[in-house]
């Protein structure tokens, strides 16, 4: 049987990206960032699971105003990186896992998750950022990756009791795939920034905090944080942090902690980093 | 939790120097949004930077949308409906970072807003709520 072995939680800004394509990642202001991965990709490279249930958000660059799908999963064979305006990352094609993705879409809308199915679409750094930071520039990514793209830019989005819930959801349609694989649930993005108007800039290093330390154990409490609180304390695309809550609610009744990191600032925003593992 | 949709939106407007992009801005800035989007593809920023009006003139925005992005006006933008990720198309074209196109909208120039960044960023106290002052 699949099951679900660790959940990783990581910002995904896109300047980690261009530190990585560039070669600037032990650098000055890169550097403590990245050390803060080190311990997570020595342990993955010992224990590389077969295939990584990648939560993130598209930032218009596979789904344009037009079309605004609260879940989305990924289908398909392989997933290209994305033109984001300056040409595609140099990174590997993203290459998908459709029966377990397809055996995940069809428990999910059974179990009452609307899911949006997609075959094609190019994934942009919201994605292939956590690649890079977990594995370095290897040529070709060690991991089958099931994209789950959320609506965190027109709200609402979805609620973070959602988020969680749909979190137990997969964890259930991964405990009923007949095959024996080795599943992680990643949930990127975050933490607290604000990309836009006067209060730009935003960051907020207690909260975030507290916010890592309700995902150990077997706190409930996150689950229940409203949008207006992300909002007001983190700053408008704080809000991405709902898709930690996937992840997490995967990882089961309670967790343990492996790993953890915070870093201010990236640019415009804080990163934080988790290494989960569901205990009973 | 609240699931009165009108309650759920009033309190975004009580927030600081922001512009949460709900619908209602999702509607007004469906063609600015859409217009940006259309930055994506290389021919298109050629022929973009070629003539900025020429190549507006084949979308329907309002003349204030297009006076906004002729100034590069980026909190104007939000207010008419334009969001974060796809104005990020416009100042992408132009060459400029993240970072510095979001100290356009603050009242800092770039280095002091990377300064303040570099400083832990602009602190939550007194930044959370209009009404409240906390
Ligand atoms: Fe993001």
């Amino acid at each position: 049987m699949a099951r679900i072995t660790a959940g990783i939680a990581s910002s995904h800004v896109p300047l980690l990206g261009v530190a990585v394509d560039q070669g600037k990642s032990r650098d000055d202001y890169f550097g403590p960032i990245f050390a803060g991965y080190d311990w997570t990709r020595e342990w993955l490279a010992a224990s590389t699971p077969d295939v990584v249930l990648l939560v993130y958000n598209d930032h218009a660059s596979a789904f344009d105003a037009n079309i605004i799908p609260t879940f989305a999963i990924g289908c398909g064979e392989r997933f290209r990186p994305a033109d984001e305006g300056w040409g595609p990352r140099p990174v590997p094609e993203v290459i998908g896992h459709p029966d377990l993705a397809w055996h995940i879409a069809q428990s999910l809308i059974l179990d009452d998750f609307d899911m949006t199915i997609i075959n094609e679409m190019d994934v942009d750094h919201g994605l292939t950022v956590p690649l890079s930071m977990m594995f370095g520039q290897p040529a070709a990514w060690p991991v089958r990756v099931i994209p789950l793209a959320v609506n965190v830019v027109t709200y609402p989005v979805p609620s973070g009791n959602r988020c969680w819930a749909l979190g137990e959801a997969i964890a259930r349609a991964v405990a009923s795939f007949p095959d024996d694989l080795n599943v992680q649930v990643w949930g990127t993005g975050g933490m607290s920034h604000q990309l836009q108007g006067p209060r730009a800039g935003l960051l907020n290093r207690e909260w975030d905090n507290r916010f890592m330390d309700l995902l150990i154990g077997d706190s409930q409490a996150a689950r229940a944080i409203p949008h207006i609180e992300y909002l007001r304390e983190t700053g408008s695309e704080g809000i991405e942090m709902v898709m930690w809550l996937i992840m997490r609610g995967a990882l089961g009744a309670r967790t343990r902690l492996r790993h953890r990191h915070y870093h201010i600032p990236c640019s415009n925003t804080a990163i934080g980093h988790l290494v989960l593992e569901p205990t009973e | 939790m609240t699931h009165d949709i009108h309650a759920y939106l009033a309190e975004f407007d009580d927030i600081p120097g922001t512009r949460v992009y709900t619908a209602k801005r999702a509607r007004a800035g469906y063609q600015l949004n859409q217009f940006c989007m259309s930055l994506m593809k290389a021919e298109n920023r050629e022929r973009w930077k070629a003539g900025e009006d020429d190549y507006l003139a084949g979308w329907a925005l309002s003349d204030d949308q297009k006076a906004a992005v002729k100034a590069r006006d980026y909190n104007r933008l939000l207010d008419l409906g334009g969001n974060i990720y796809f104005l990020a198309k416009i100042f992408s074209t132009d060459g400029i970072s993240f970072a510095e196109a979001v100290s356009t909208m603050t009242d800092m120039d770039f280095p002091t807003y990377r300064q303040m960044m570099m400083n832990g960023g602009r602190p939550p106290q007194g930044n959370r709520s209009i009404k409240g002052g906390w």
